[in-house]
């Protein structure tokens, strides 16, 4: 990697105030491997993680928070969430490999960039780099999108982006000189709009912690890869509802690995709203969420496993 | 003539590898642990293109980053790039950081060229010639016997197919490359090969130096599969950088690297057409296929060269048989020997057609192989297999199983020749009663060192512990490379030589009728000061070649996701006399996760827009995780008449075939491609369009 200067910050304005000359360093799972691939090569990093009240879950009450530098291990492990948000902890366990959640933190797993390999190619230097070429669209595409926005067509893969897009989680930002909540579907939109963004964070936007609402509903995520662990979901699906017996309200269904952003149809939603689940009921859900699907030459398999994943996440929560 | 003990106490038992606490703990040195002092990092210049005319390179940038201590270019003047990751210069330097600083500043003129790097553009007739003077597809190599068209004609049954199997890489975990310290006194050089002589001719050889000042260790190695017999050319740019800056260097390729430029097994592509009686007898067989090696088939070696031709009609005897096997060049890295070069690719191809006719015949599939398979040994193991598997509860009507996860089995077989050769040996047995063995073969990590240590402790009468075996080292009597399955075959047998003339000549000496176990030390201490040496050698007779193996898999597929677990393998494996069962074991099962890996995950993919490789890391190119290794059960049929036979090919040829076809009996529909991806499954199921190059 190229060399850089490193610093570690007081406190969140103080680490605002130095990134805008670099990146924020928490886990560095991500931010690493890019500089060794050359793919950035910051001057400066911004160490976080130590960063006063990010590494704290706080648990009761009717909105919990987890610290954008809990590491994903943390998530993985602590019985309130696990209670709680069964479908982020479910989420969290399928992330890499037991090493790398015990680095990994959530802030970093929320903005982690593309895993495109025609992206992570040392070199190519493809439109979401730069350049003026997707090399995917025409080329081989089996891990890319079935929804895009844009010419960028590289999913987002952030299991946890997906399960908390389904239990409707929030994102505190220090934004300037002050903190802004945004939503899931906010944190990506920019990743739909835009080529070359992975996220709709700026490079002085600082991740300080997500916000759960405990509504009092069941979550479920479940994903399907190509080996049985330490692999990315070809597609993940995470689901959220109120369930009495087995009709659900407040049901969210969110499909990840298939878009730039966590996908979600407000339609399947609607559809959900007060029905006894059965499977004809999740098949129609499925249906709506996969509507506009658009496979390319080598991807046309996800939406077989995304309708089986939708039926089986929405089991999962009447189970 | 010599003979193997008849009721041996260490040989045949289960002992651990005497290496193992060294390895557990990280006492235990490879060549990439060796520092020697003063040594540099160096690293490798490769083209970012598939195809170009390079017409100049400028390494003066480079030799001027600080730390920089040597920079080389592989080749003065023009010349023509072949595949994505070719060589073109290396530096050595005080860190990787200033290595890393030099490659990015070194400037290269040079024209892209058209290229081609999928085997289905590179064999048109327009396509971008590799070699300039021959099309990239070439003449087939055809084969033919009997009257085939008749044979098919008179067949009661014919089953068609077309079967493809992907680049597999070897991705040994120890990286390829060397440290490697030139001065005027000689060269040392700490390997990761599999061939320490080979090494040392080939460095001798590359820097014009007679043999005997060239050294080359391998202490502990880190796997190689086939592709790790010579320096390479990054083991002669290491050697040149090393001479340049007077300092050792150590040159590892990257995990990046290893997917470039040192070796893979070729894919292929096969149309088969196979004709039988209506009892089930094989009549006619008909293949035509293709593959690719890269730019070309690496150098021969132990074990068979690297080319994209395999055998057919396999283990199968076909009176009427025409073949037709074309090799087509890409510009790609090229292929290297591969753990049973050409096997793992024909047994794939010939046990899915033979299931294909199993099921079109309405017979059980393991009926259909004991009715055509030649081997006795076979035969018997594929009976002792089945019932040990319950194949007869387990195997049901293709596509029967209910339910949304579908359950099949199947089965395939494989043959491996090996056999030993001439390798020599020495044991010293010193006054104190120690006992060092050191033999120049190398443990490429298949526990060779033990099987040393076993078979001088058997002949002593000691334990394995009580034994120091010394491999890895020119300086030894000579041995010839781990490859073909021929290392056990060949060192045995040396090792039994030697330790029954040592064992006599201390007879002799000490003047006593039995220095076995306790005798030991009171006979050792009549030599007096000087150690007893005595050399040895390989003889006929303790080993044999031929090893014959089946395999049984479970798997479940899920009809929805298309995602295959494999429950169970099962292995019936011939390798004569087992010299320590552990270690064999071992081996099986290594073969075993290999060919799953080879089944389910791995495959090189290139991009043929770009020609570069998309997945040279282990991200993307998929290696099996314990998570997706099934139950493994190993039954080994110890034969010790027929000597010492090799087992690290075998055991991995006939993993993918079974899998494949236990996944074609889960689904009552076949996935004809490897790897068996959630794609293909679904594809397979008629869930999805078919999809291109990419599993």
């Amino acid at each position: 990697m190229n060399s850089f200067q490193y610093v570690t910050p007081r406190n969140a304005d103080n680490a605002v105030s130095l990134a805008s000359d670099g990146r924020f360093l928490a886990g560095g799972i991500d931010v690493l491997g890019e500089m060794k691939d050359y793919i950035v090569s910051p001057r400066l990093l911004v160490n976080v993680k130590g960063l006063p009240g990010t590494q704290d879950i706080v648990v009761g009450g009717e909105v919990w928070t987890i610290g954008a530098n809990v590491t994903v291990a943390a998530i993985e492990h602590h019985e309130d969430l696990k209670r709680v948000f069964p479908g982020l902890q479910q989420a969290a366990a399928e992330v890499g490999s037991p090493q790398i959640r015990n680095v990994a933190t959530l802030g970093g797993n929320l903005a982690q960039h593309s895993r495109c390999w025609y992206y992570r190619q040392r070199d190519l230097r493809c439109a979401k780099r730069g350049g003026d070429t997707c090399y995917a669209r025409d080329g081989e595409n089996k891990y890319h999108s079935l929804f895009s926005g844009g010419p960028c067509i590289s999913p987002l893969v952030s299991n946890l982006a997906v399960a908390l897009a389904a239990l409707e989680a929030t994102v505190v930002v220090r934004r300037g000189g002050k903190d802004v909540t945004l939503t899931i579907p906010e944190l990506y939109q920019k990743a739909w709009d835009e080529v070359t963004a992975h996220n709709s964070l700026g490079p002085t936007d600082l991740m300080l912690r997500i916000q759960i609402p405990n509504a009092g509903r069941r979550s479920a995520y479940q994903q399907v890869s190509e080996k049985a662990i330490f692999d990315w979901a070809l597609v993940s699906c995470a689901a959220a509802a109120k369930v009495d017996g087995r009709k659900l309200s407040h049901a969210r269904v969110v499909l990840g690995a298939v878009a730039p952003i966590a996908y979600q149809v407000e339609a399947a939603n609607e559809l959900l709203e007060g029905k006894e689940l059965d499977d004809a009921l999740a098949a129609r859900a499925a249906d709506l969420i996969l509507k506009d699907a658009d496979p390319l030459a080598h991807n046309g398999y996800k939406v077989p496993i995304a309708q089986a994943l939708i039926r089986r996440t929405l089991n999962q929560l009447v189970a | 003539m010599l003979s193997w003990p008849t009721n041996p106490t260490v040989i045949g038992k289960y002992t651990p590898r005497v290496e193992g606490p060294s390895k557990v703990t990280g006492a235990a040195k490879y060549s990439s642990d060796v520092q020697p002092t003063g040594w540099l990092y160096g690293m490798i210049f490769r083209a970012p293109w598939p195809a170009a005319k390079v017409t100049r390179i400028n390494l003066d940038r480079a030799r001027k980053v600080r730390g920089i201590k040597a920079v080389v270019a592989v080749r003065d003047g023009e010349r023509t790039i072949r595949f994505y990751g070719e060589e073109l210069a290396a530096v050595a330097g005080t860190s990787k950081q200033a290595c890393l600083d030099a490659l990015r500043v070194i400037e290269v003129e040079a024209t892209p060229l058209p290229f081609a790097v999928n085997e289905e553009l590179a064999k048109r007739a327009d396509a971008p010639r590799v070699w300039p003077d021959t099309p990239n597809l070439s003449e087939p190599n055809v084969r033919e016997k009997g009257d085939v068209d008749k044979a098919f004609a008179d067949a009661a049954v014919v089953v068609e197919g077309f079967f493809t199997t992907q680049i597999q890489l070897h991705q040994p975990l120890e990286t390829h490359g060397n440290t490697i310290s030139v001065t005027n006194d000689g060269i040392t050089c700490w390997a990761s090969t599999q061939g320490v002589f080979s090494v040392r001719e080939g460095l001798a050889s590359h820097l014009n130096v007679s043999q005997e000042k060239v050294r080359v260790i391998t202490d502990n190695m880190g796997g190689g599969f086939g592709s790790k017999f010579g320096p390479g050319v990054e083991g002669g740019l290491a050697a040149q950088l090393s001479k340049i800056a007077g300092a050792p260097v150590k040159l590892m390729l990257t995990r990046f690297e290893e997917s470039l430029a040192v070796g893979n097994r070729p894919s292929s592509f096969q149309n088969i057409k196979l004709g039988a009686t209506a009892d089930g007898k094989l009549v006619a067989f008909e293949m035509n296929a293709y593959g690719t090696a890269g730019i070309g088939a690496g150098t021969a070696t132990a074990g068979g060269g690297g080319g994209a031709g395999f055998p057919a009609p396999y283990i199968y005897p076909v009176p009427n048989t025409r073949v037709k096997q074309a090799h087509v060049a890409v510009n790609a890295g090229e292929g290297r020997a591969f753990r049973a070069p050409g096997h793992p690719v024909a047994s794939f191809g010939m046990e899915s057609i033979m299931d294909e006719l199993a099921v079109k015949l309405n017979m059980d599939p393991v009926e259909l192989r004991l009715k055509n398979d030649p081997s006795e040994v076979r035969r018997r193991e594929y009976t002792i297999g089945a019932e040990r598997f319950g194949w007869k509860q387990k195997y049901k009507p293709p596509g029967s199983s209910p339910g949304t996860i579908k359950t099949g089995v199947g089965c395939a077989g494989a043959t491996w020749g090996g056999g030993g050769r001439g390798t020599q040996a020495e044991v010293q047995i010193n006054p104190d009663g120690s006992v060092e063995v050191r033999c120049g073969t190398q443990d490429i990590g298949t526990g060779t060192r033990t099987l040393v240590a076993i078979v001088a402790a058997e002949v002593f009468g000691l334990s394995p512990e009580r034994i120091t075996a010394r491999v890895g080292d020119t300086q030894f009597p000579p041995s010839g490379g781990s490859g073909g399955s021929t290392t056990a075959a060949s060192v045995c047998p040396a090792i039994y030589d030697t330790c029954t003339r040592a064992l006599a000549e201390l007879q002799k000496r000490a003047a006593m009728d039995d220095v076995h176990g306790s005798n030991w030390k009171g006979a050792c201490k009549k030599l007096g000061v000087n150690p007893l040496v005595v050399h040895g050698e390989w003889q006929e007779g303790l080993s044999s070649s031929g090893a014959a193996g089946v395999q049984f898999a479970e798997v479940e597929v899920d009809t929805e996701t298309g995602f295959v677990k494999v429950k169970k393998v099962l292995c019936v494996q011939d390798c004569g006399l087992i010299v320590n069962k552990l270690t064999c074991e071992s081996q099986v099962n290594g073969g075993i996760i290999m060919g799953l890996g080879y089944a389910l995950y791995e495959q090189r993919v290139m991009d043929s827009a770009t020609g570069v490789v998309l997945n040279p890391n282990f991200e993307t190119y998929k290696l099996p995780s314990f998570a997706d290794i099934p139950e493994i059960e190993v039954v080994l049929l110890d034969l010790p008449e027929r000597g010492v036979i090799g087992v690290g090919e075998p055991a991995t040829i006939p993993t993918a075939g079974a899998i494949a076809n236990a996944v074609a009996n889960a689904l009552g529909v076949r996935v004809p491609s490897l790897p068996i991806s959630p794609a293909r499954v679904l594809a397979a199921l008629g869930k999805i369009k078919p999809t291109g190059a990419a599993a």
